[in-house]
């Protein structure tokens, strides 16, 4: 790009649209944290399911405390793409605070439950998975976490008809729906960009 | 009623760099770079020029051991960005 050359207005024009549009299509979401917690989530709510329907051991059930496990690949994760990251974006501070809030709601809701335990406590984490899963949706437009979303919440609705645990795999396929499948498109689109940036 | 272009905005890269720091909170040189395919002595150059006119704030710190540099966009810039694709409408219907 030359340093001083001077535009017409219609070439001025067209070159904001086009530098805009470059900063905006910079998709940098690599898709590793919604694959993680897709993949955890699916794991944890199936061998649930399976305990709960089928084995009945009681040991089993300490199977959620991978999701606390992995928050320490996510923080990893959090770091590392940060560092990558060669801008910040308006809303990247809202994100992280809709995130954040929602992990802080999460510890609090399994703290709860471990209080008054209650089979009814799914219907409460398929109502809250909705939450920041549409939220990112909604403010990224993209249709896949908006579809998660939406999904989380009408899961929520058909788990207070059913009875315990199949409420297990309502979880297992929010998460899918949420996190696994658009972590996949999301991942499929970084390579590509990556590999076209080769 | 027509106005003059801002000079300042009215050249290639410093245009450039500029509708990109609008659409971002804020970018590294590297990001510009990157984006307009310009040379970094010729973003430099610019940069400075816009800095001294006080549309952007450019942030000079260390990250792991390296030189960064940070860039963006003030609220005179945004300002003065807005005007100028205003007057850049309004010129175009005239022309019209």
């Amino acid at each position: 790009m030359a340093e001083e050359k001077i535009l017409t207005e219609q070439e001025s024009l067209a070159l904001i649209t086009s530098m805009i549009s470059k900063a905006k299509c910079d998709y940098e979401e690599t898709g590793i944290s919604a694959l993680l917690w897709g993949i955890i989530v699916t794991f944890c709510s199936v061998v649930s399911f399976s305990n709960n329907y089928w084995w009945n051991l009681s040991w089993v059930n300490y199977v959620w405390f991978l999701t606390f496990l992995a928050i320490v690949p996510q923080i990893l994760i959090s770091i590392r793409e940060s560092k990558r990251k060669k801008y910040k974006s308006y809303h990247d501070d809202a994100m992280g605070g809709i995130w954040i809030s929602f992990g802080i709601a999460i510890i609090l809701l399994s703290f709860y439950s471990s209080v008054f335990n209650s089979n009814s406590q799914i219907t409460l984490y398929l109502i809250l998975y909705g939450i920041p899963t549409f939220a990112t949706g909604f403010a990224q437009k993209f249709i896949p976490m908006i579809v998660g979303g939406i999904a989380a919440w009408i899961f929520a609705v058909i788990s207070m008809y059913i009875p315990f645990p199949f409420g297990l795999l309502l979880s297992a396929a929010t998460a899918q729906l949420a996190w696994f499948i658009p972590g996949l498109i999301l991942r499929r689109r970084y390579l590509k960009l990556k590999n076209e940036n080769v | 009623m027509f106005k003059d272009l801002d000079p300042i905005l009215h050249s290639q890269l410093r245009l450039a760099i500029m509708s990109l720091l609008i659409s971002v909170k804020e970018a590294e040189f590297t990001f510009i770079r990157e984006k307009t395919n310009a040379t970094a002595g010729n973003i430099s150059v610019q940069i400075n020029k816009l800095k001294d006119a006080g549309y952007i704030d450019v942030i000079k710190q260390f990250k792991d051991n390296y030189p960064q540099t940070i860039c963006k966009i003030t609220p005179p810039g945004i300002k003065a960005f807005e005007e100028y694709v205003k007057n850049l409408q309004t010129y175009l219907s005239i022309k019209k």
